[in-house]
């Protein structure tokens, strides 16, 4: 099993760099010249081209890519256009709420949508069952920056609850960033167990068991959910990309500062190498999840694990 | 009572639909079924005509919703299962009455070993540990010819005739009274087939145990059965022994069945196939079901559903062809 | 034989008059299974109410004089006989502004939608009619895309190329392009091996006509299905990007925009953003309910 995670880390390195390389050519094909930004009103035409050079900006786009992925493999991101600080430093500060946010986000919805999901499809025809699959459904249709505007409404402004932007307040504050970007993964999660359980209760070898004489009980928690919550990591290890995407929404509607922010804020301000710095992070986070998610599927399927042993 | 006693099951005038919508399908309508202790009945028909919605409802297993046993009684040594509570069910399912299931591929969880999956029915019924539970199953798959060695492996591991027997080994684990084996070799290989009948076969004798056999093999029934149940569109149309209806058979349906199977003495004559198919559940025709495929189908035939006539003890067929006919001549 | 006459007892009459008009049959039979699917149809009527207010935005709200002319005595009015939804920060009308909206975000969505069906689909077919090493190619390069999350790739092609109109177009419709590749390459596997096929190979139809005329046609079920969820993705994105002030900009009415800058004054007159909000929920559980509904008519044995 090691050796599948190492040979499958390796093979992250190849998808990360074309990652990079059409990020890189995307932005490096941005009209204009990045030193008028970096030097703003100092800037003269001699001092342009003594930073161009001094950035290595008068090189080819190939070469330039070359030194770029060179520093990157060394965990360089290079230096802000806008700060003049290593882009690192400022990732590795916005990081860290912006994880706070997901994981919330991800504890909340695994654990509120997979028990609902369940209890949705082995009681069909309840109350119960029916309005949470209108909630499910209002859930995947719903803007997430509208929802967390709505949310701040209800419970910053009429009930004063909760802080309606920042990360200053702790766990207060990530209650309402946490839902926001949740609300809409957890939507899914729920319908995918729903649909994975109701499609497992239906097989073959339910009745098997319940022909043995299995309490209802050990049918669904026992036999069925093992086999219906394949589908359902894939949909969570799949949306953790839409969970990156919903990220930047809302870190923008809870004004946190959080790499979702830092990405919108240097692609205004043309910071190129932030934004570079910023998606190469985002997608090596996706890749990863991706990654811990197969894992988790050969864990609970033996016909997956068979497969990587070879 | 005391004769009730001899019967491991007695199904009387049992009736299921399936209701979905505005449409009703008539899957099982008056059947009634007798099995002796250590005897074994086959139950045979083509596929839809409700043997395994019988076979299911010995154990109360038949969906619902959709399904719905509208009527009857089932009393498997002489006690009601329809009227049994869930954990009374739980009690005898596995236990008195176990199944072996038409499909092995899908028959099994592709996420427990199959030593869990045998090992599981043990636990609920004999009320031993983990540990006790394994070693019976062990024992189990090679009483059923897998070595005991492979209990650790997932049924994705096994071919579908190894499955198979891992499926009768789930079945026998408690030694159940009755077997039902639905269709149990159909999806399995020629060779395999053989194996697999030959082996239920030994384990039937060696405990005594009576079975259900539900086929549309007529070889597998000369091969176990003692008795024979036709089944056509929901309804039992001839009950007799083994000798009644392969030497004396009175239902054209049966008759139908005969001629459409090779003539191994005689390679050159035609087959016979039932002309027509077998008809809509939802809208089978008016009287006797069979009639618009039937040779000797009468006007009475489309508009009166014949009465059960009794040939003899054992032997009973529902046709209007024998309404009036004298027995002492047949 | 007669014994061809016991089965069709079973048919109505109007099922034999369908039999004798098949094509039209085909088509009706699936409009009235999505009559019968209560949701679909409630997802088709807001559909085409949301089309129709696109379609008579200017005859109802005049774009230069009602819908970006800033009348600065009219602004914060909450909602009234005279403006339903109430007026923005700069005096104007929002229920104009979200019908001019409505435009801006179904042409984008579905001129956006329409490039990546041109170019995933176009990788889709191909990687999925030859097979083999093309194809594991084409997937490969196509899942490096999907490892970014479809709104930051978006992202950085507006931030490269500018927030015009139709770069947001060619933003989004390449962002989406992967996902459609993966959709049309299962389906067209799915026919691909299909004795039509073979058979129209057999008599020398070359490659581009086989997977126009044969191939393409048998994916269209699920394909209509990925194209009406997607635009509703597709608008969302839009709404996202404009939000974040990478999208359309003002004074260009759109439902993200609107948003981003009635935020600011949402405290005091929340009306700001309830309708704005509404607009673009509606637009996509419109077109979700749509989708659900057609995947249900189009394959029922997915229905459970």
């Amino acid at each position: 099993m090691i050796e599948y995670i190492i040979r499958r880390l390796i093979a992250l390195i190849p998808i990360i760099l074309v990652l990079t390389l059409v990020v890189f050519s995307i932005l490096h094909m941005t009209p204009g010249d990045a030193t008028v930004i970096i030097l703003g009103s100092e800037y003269t035409e001699e001092l342009g081209a003594a930073l161009r050079k001094e950035l290595g900006l008068d090189q080819p786009m190939l070469v330039q890519y070359a030194k770029y992925v060179f520093k990157l493999l060394q965990g360089d991101f290079g230096m802000s256009y806008v700060t003049r600080a290593p882009v690192m430093d400022q990732l590795s500060v916005r990081l860290v709420n912006t994880f706070w946010i997901v994981i919330c986000a991800m504890v909340l919805c695994v654990s509120l949508g997979i028990p609902i999901g369940i209890l949705a499809a082995t009681r069909p025809n309840s109350v119960f069952s029916q309005s949470m699959m209108v909630v499910s459904l209002m859930g995947v249709s719903m803007p997430i920056f509208w929802l967390g505007l709505l949310l701040i409404l209800l419970f910053s402004v009429y009930l004063g609850w909760l802080p309606s932007s920042g990360m200053d307040q702790g766990f207060l504050s990530l209650i309402l960033p946490a839902v926001t970007l949740g609300f809409n993964y957890m939507a899914n999660i729920m319908r995918t167990t729903r649909s994975s359980m109701l499609e497992a209760i239906r097989q073959d070898y339910i009745r098997t068991a319940r022909a043995k004489g299995v309490t209802e009980h050990a049918v669904i928690y026992d036999h069925a959910l093992g086999n219906a919550l394949m589908p359902t990591i894939t949909i969570i290890g799949l949306n953790v990309g839409m969970l990156l995407g919903g990220v930047v929404l809302t870190e923008t509607v809870f004004s946190i500062p959080g790499t979702g922010r830092l990405l919108v804020e240097a692609i205004n301000q043309r910071d190129t190498p932030c934004v570079l710095g910023a998606l190469v992070v985002m997608a090596f986070c996706v890749a990863i999840s991706n990654l811990i998610v197969d894992l988790i599927y050969a864990y609970i399927d033996p016909r997956v694990r068979a497969q990587y042993r070879r | 009572m005391a004769d009730e006693m001899k019967n491991t099951l007695e199904i009387k005038g049992l009736t299921i639909q399936y209701v979905t919508g505005d449409e009703v399908v008539h899957a099982v309508t008056g059947v009634n079924i007798t099995i002796p202790v250590g005897k074994t009945l086959g139950l045979v028909g083509e596929t839809g005509a409700g043997k395994t919605t019988t076979a299911l409802s010995i154990l109360n297993l038949v969906p619902d919703p959709p399904g719905k046993i509208i009527s009857g009684e089932i009393f498997l040594e002489g006690e009601d299962v329809l009227k049994m509570n869930d954990k009374r069910l739980r009690e005898i399912r596995g236990n008195m009455v176990a199944m072996v299931f038409q499909d092995p591929m899908t028959s099994l969880n592709p996420i427990k070993t199959v030593g869990e999956q045998i090992a599981e029915g043990i636990k609920i019924h004999r009320k031993v540990d983990d540990k006790a539970s394994l070693e019976q199953a062990k024992s189990m798959l090679e009483l059923v010819g897998i070595p005991g060695g492979r209990a650790g492996e997932y049924p994705h591991q096994f071919s579908g005739g190894m499955k198979q027997r891992v499926v009768i080994a789930i079945a026998l684990a408690c030694s159940p009274d009755l077997l039902i084996a639905d269709e149990p070799t159909t999806a399995l290989d020629v060779t395999i087939q053989a194996q697999v009948l030959k082996l239920i076969n030994e384990l039937r004798e060696q405990s005594r145990m009576s079975m259900l056999m539900i086929t549309h093999d007529l070889g597998i029934v000369a091969e176990v059965c003692d008795t024979v149940a036709i089944m056509y569109a929901g309804r039992i149309v001839e009950y007799g022994t083994l000798e009644d209806i392969f030497d004396h058979l009175r239902h054209p349906y049966t008759k139908g069945l005969f001629d459409s199977l090779p003539d191994i003495g005689n390679r050159r004559a035609e087959l016979k196939p039932i002309r027509g198919l077998i008809p809509d559940p939802v809208n089978l025709p008016p009287g006797c079901a069979f009639h618009p495929r039937c040779d000797y189908a009468k006007p009475e035939c489309s508009q009166q559903l014949p009465a059960i006539k009794r040939i003899s003890d054992m032997h009973y067929v529902q046709c209007h062809l024998y309404a009036d006919t004298d027995m002492s001549m047949l | 034989m007669e014994s061809s006459s016991a089965p069709k007892r079973n048919f109505t009459t109007k099922k034999e008059f369908y039999r004798q008009f098949r094509k039209q049959s085909i088509a009706y039979e699936l409009w009235l299974r999505f009559m019968k699917n209560p949701t679909a149809v409630l997802g088709l009527v807001l559909f085409v109410i949301i089309v129709l207010g696109a379609i008579l935005a200017q005859t109802l709200a005049d774009y230069d004089t009602v819908v970006i002319k800033i009348n600065i005595g009219n602004r914060l009015h909450g909602p009234s006989w005279d403006h339903w939804f109430g007026t923005d920060e700069l005096g104007r009308d929002i229920l104009a502004r979200i019908l001019h909206g409505a435009r801006v975000s179904l042409l984008i969505g579905i001129a956006a939608v329409g490039v990546s069906l041109f170019v995933g689909g176009a990788f889709g077919a191909v990687a999925g009619y030859y097979g083999g090493r093309l194809d594991s190619l084409i997937m490969r390069a196509m899942d490096v895309f999907l490892c970014l999350p479809d709104v930051l790739l978006a992202m950085a092609i507006v931030a490269a190329f500018g927030k015009t109109m139709v770069n947001l177009v060619i933003a989004i419709g390449l962002s989406f392009a992967p996902r459609f590749a993966r959709v049309v390459r299962s389906a067209v596997m799915g026919v691909r091996e299909n004795e039509y096929v073979e058979a129209a190979r057999s008599i020398g139809a070359r490659d581009l006509w086989i997977i126009r005329h044969h191939i393409l046609i048998n994916c269209m079920g699920p394909i209509i299905v990925q194209v009406t969820l997607y635009v509703a993705s597709a608008i969302l994105c839009i709404a996202a990007l404009s939000f974040l002030g990478l999208g359309i900009q003002a004074p260009v009415p759109e439902w993200g925009n609107m948003l981003a800058s009635g935020r600011t004054f949402m405290r005091d007159y929340p009306y700001i953003v309830i309708a704005p909000g509404l607009a673009i929920f509606f637009s996509i559980l419109a077109l979700n309910l749509l989708g659900d509904g057609l995947r249900d008519t189009l394959d029922p044995r997915l229905k459970q």
